[in-house]
């Protein structure tokens, strides 16, 4: 009986080091800043004698405009962003997938801008838009343009922050991308070589559909994380000019540091938070389906 | 018993070995002995004036035997840092320099020792201090909260911190460009804002005035700069917001034809940048703090050496130059508070300030800017303290708030500047906005 006992228990014996650690690392700070998102906290006090205001924090976040601008500012900076890097991303992969000599090289030097620290990249890209000195004002006067007011204008601002983190991810989505190319069925491209279809037709009918699951995700990952993106940002106009780049990580940071409001900037967190667990569990729902999707046709084909 | 004597003997030969020694040094060991060997931790901002500190703080240890540790931090780092720091129930740190806007949060947290029990004992206050020497406009700003307003000086008021790294505004400009063109210095706003669209079209290639701009806290200051002198204030003495009347309306006009007509991309500046145009021979002129003078005479960083000259910030209906920078304080959590405040108050004794202004510091007294060998090291010296005679604490409001007010000035500035906003509609909405935050925080309570 009792032997019977331990044998149950030795499996959730050997998960509970995990679970800690989950607990621990994970769920603590979560949970603490939900309920820090409840409270009226200064950060010269300690979280104890902060007063609990309900949800307070929230409600004056949705009537607060300078919020609901950042938001908006986040979504079309992730959206524009996503959307550039992946037709450049999937086409770059598409045209360097064939046997190049010196492809190795090639493709670490593809990958360089993602192995820059981030501040890096914002003080490089903000140095290379300095209205007089920047490289690419100094190239249009020389060329006889007018020079453009890169960051010091609002809609200039927001395409060249645009600019600087398509510089630096379309690499990501190339890299997956080339890889889902190179692991496609052989059998399948080849047929459709013999059955005549044009390069163009290959990409649209086998190519893309074969890749689309990897794509869906690479999608998924880039768009969390350009929701969170604040480095580059930070260092290139630190939201400004006006609030035209002020992406929600950005107004976090300010909220807790500027404005010394930590449980107003928790309750945006916790509200990005929940924007990110949504695309999140899109991810999670889609590949559940496809593996549906893909037993449902492997069954089929047994039972043919 | 003979063992007992000479051990008796040797003692007091070393005692007053000691004693001669500090006496020749000029001065008295006994004010310092108990401290002797106390290790202090220092929070100092990594900024021009603190720089200089460090060249004298070797001095204060030789002097008086207590070493002093110092953790130098950029200033908005050292800022988080205490902000953690202070909360704890025993800190690191015994003496702080903090910005001026951590004043009201400190105090009003009770993390700031208040002075007066130090200055009141005997065997720490020296007598020959002078605090009346110190600026007042500083000591205003930066030292004293409890009175008026609750942040200013006043019949409530008590002193906190005392200004070290302290600043003002000036007026720089290009003695050259001035001369060549027969261009009088201006003194008051309208010369100003016409002498800074003048030079462009004098100096093609060359902007009028070098300001800061950039959204946030830049452009925010940038534009209470302006206010003051030109007879505004953020908030009337019932803490209604009335930085939408005409005044602010002006000082938002004022500083927008100062960055139309600046230097190009002038929308981006912060401090360093707008400097940096000024050095760089992009500007013919820079109003901003006096920190920003010893770069301006630094051959390997400016192309404008010799060239500046000086002049206070110009007059509007009133003058009302800036004040900011940093004060020292001891926190209330300090493990030294004693040797702390010997410390403190030796470092902005009449000797140090001048120690610490010939090293490329910014002077805490009136002395020490009249000093003979300071102006003929910094012939702008004199100026410089002529200016601060009309330094205004009440540029802008030192309370818990004003983080959130004045980032939302800032960024309602910058799109003034970069989207065409109407002045006037901007002011109304930060006046709107800054009035539900005033509620929130209870400043309408009695009325």
């Amino acid at each position: 009986m009792s032997t019977a006992r331990a044998n149950r228990m030795t499996p959730y014996l050997f998960l509970a080091p995990a679970g800690i650690v989950l607990a621990v690392a994970l769920f603590y700070p979560i949970c603490y800043m939900i309920y820090a998102s409840f409270l009226d906290w200064n950060p010269s006090q300690r979280i104890g004698e902060a007063d609990f205001i309900g949800l307070r924090n929230y409600t004056k976040l949705f009537s607060d405009a300078a919020f609901r601008e950042s938001m908006w500012v986040t979504i079309k900076f992730s959206m524009v962003v996503v959307t550039i890097e992946m037709i450049l991303g999937v086409g770059l992969a598409l045209l360097l997938d064939r046997n190049i000599r010196g492809m190795s090289v090639l493709r670490t030097l593809f990958i360089l801008p993602m192995m820059i620290a981030p501040i890096v990249v914002g003080l490089m890209w903000r140095y290379m838009y300095h209205p007089t000195v920047g490289i690419f004002n100094r190239t249009l006067t020389d060329w006889g343009f007018d020079p453009i007011p890169w960051l010091a204008d609002g809609d200039w601002a927001f395409a060249s922050v645009v600019i600087a983190d398509v510089w630096q991810w379309t690499p990501f989505i190339f890299i997956l991308s080339l890889a889902a190319l190179q692991s496609l069925p052989a059998s399948a491209i080849e047929a459709s070589k013999i059955d005549g279809a044009t390069g163009w037709q290959q990409i649209i009918y086998i190519k893309l559909p074969l890749m689309l699951p990897v794509l869906i995700v690479t999608l998924l990952l880039r768009l969390i994380d350009s929701f969170k993106v604040l480095e580059v940002i930070l260092v290139m106009t630190n939201g400004g000019p006006g609030l035209s780049t002020e992406i929600l990580s950005l107004r976090i940071n300010r909220t807790a540091s500027e404005f010394r409001e930590l449980g107003e900037a928790a309750a945006m967190s916790n509200l990005l938070l929940i924007v990110l667990l949504i695309l999140t569990f899109t991810m999670f729902i889609y590949n559940k389906a496809q593996d549906a999707r893909m037993a449902r046709l492997r069954k089929v084909e047994e039972e043919v | 018993m003979k063992v007992t004597k000479t051990k008796v003997w040797s003692a007091a030969i070393a005692v007053s070995l000691t004693y001669t020694a500090a006496y020749a040094d000029g001065h008295t060991a006994d004010v310092y002995a108990p401290y002797e060997g106390t290790t202090l931790v220092v929070n100092f901002p990594a900024h021009p004036h603190y720089n200089a500190v460090l060249e004298v703080l070797p001095e204060f240890t030789e002097q008086t035997g207590i070493e002093v540790e110092v953790d130098q931090l950029q200033y908005l780092r050292m800022r988080e840092r205490q902000t953690l720091e202070l909360t704890k129930d025993e800190g690191d740190y015994d003496l702080i320099a903090y910005v001026v806007f951590s004043k009201a949060d400190y105090v009003f947290a009770d993390q700031l020792e208040n002075l007066a029990k130090y200055f009141m004992n005997p065997r720490l206050a020296d007598p020959n201090y002078d605090a009346a020497d110190l600026i007042d406009g500083y000591v205003a700003n930066i030292g004293v909260a409890g009175g008026e307003k609750g942040y200013l000086p006043g019949q409530t008021g008590s002193l906190f911190g005392i200004p070290f790294g302290a600043e003002t505004s000036v007026l720089a400009y290009r003695k050259d460009i001035f001369e060549k063109h027969g261009i009088e210095v201006p003194t008051n706003y309208d010369q100003l804002l016409e002498v800074a669209c003048q030079i462009p079209e004098l100096e093609p290639g060359m902007g009028g005035m070098a300001s800061r701009a950039a959204s946030g806290h830049q452009a925010s200051h940038a534009f209470l700069l302006h206010l003051a002198p030109l007879g505004g204030r953020v908030f009337d003495a019932e803490w209604n917001p009335i930085i939408n009347s005409p005044e602010g309306v002006a000082a938002a006009n004022a500083l927008k034809t100062i960055v139309d007509c600046g230097p190009e991309g002038g929308t981006t500046f912060g401090p360093a940048e707008a400097a940096a145009a000024f050095q760089q021979g992009q500007a013919a002129m820079f109003m901003d703090s006096i920190a920003f003078a010893a770069g301006f005479e630094d051959p390997t960083r400016s192309t404008v050496v010799g060239n500046v000259g000086y002049a206070m910030h110009p007059e509007g209906v009133r003058r009302g130059s800036q004040t900011g920078g940093f004060g020292i304080g001891i926190p209330s959590n300090a493990q030294n508070k004693e040797a702390a405040f010997l410390l403190m108050q030796w470092l902005t004794s009449k000797e140090q300030d001048l120690a610490i202004a010939m090293a490329g510091g910014n002077p805490s007294r009136f002395s020490t800017y009249q000093n003979a060998a300071l102006n003929e090291k910094y012939p702008y010296s004199a100026t410089f303290g002529e200016a601060l005679q009309y330094a205004d604490p009440d540029w802008r409001p030192i309370i818990p708030t004003w983080g959130t007010i004045n980032a939302d000035i800032g960024t309602t500035m910058s799109q003034v500047l970069t989207e065409g906003l109407d002045p006037q509609e901007a002011l109304d909405g930060v006046a709107e906005r800054a009035r539900a935050i005033m509620e929130e925080a209870g400043y309408y309570t009695w009325q």
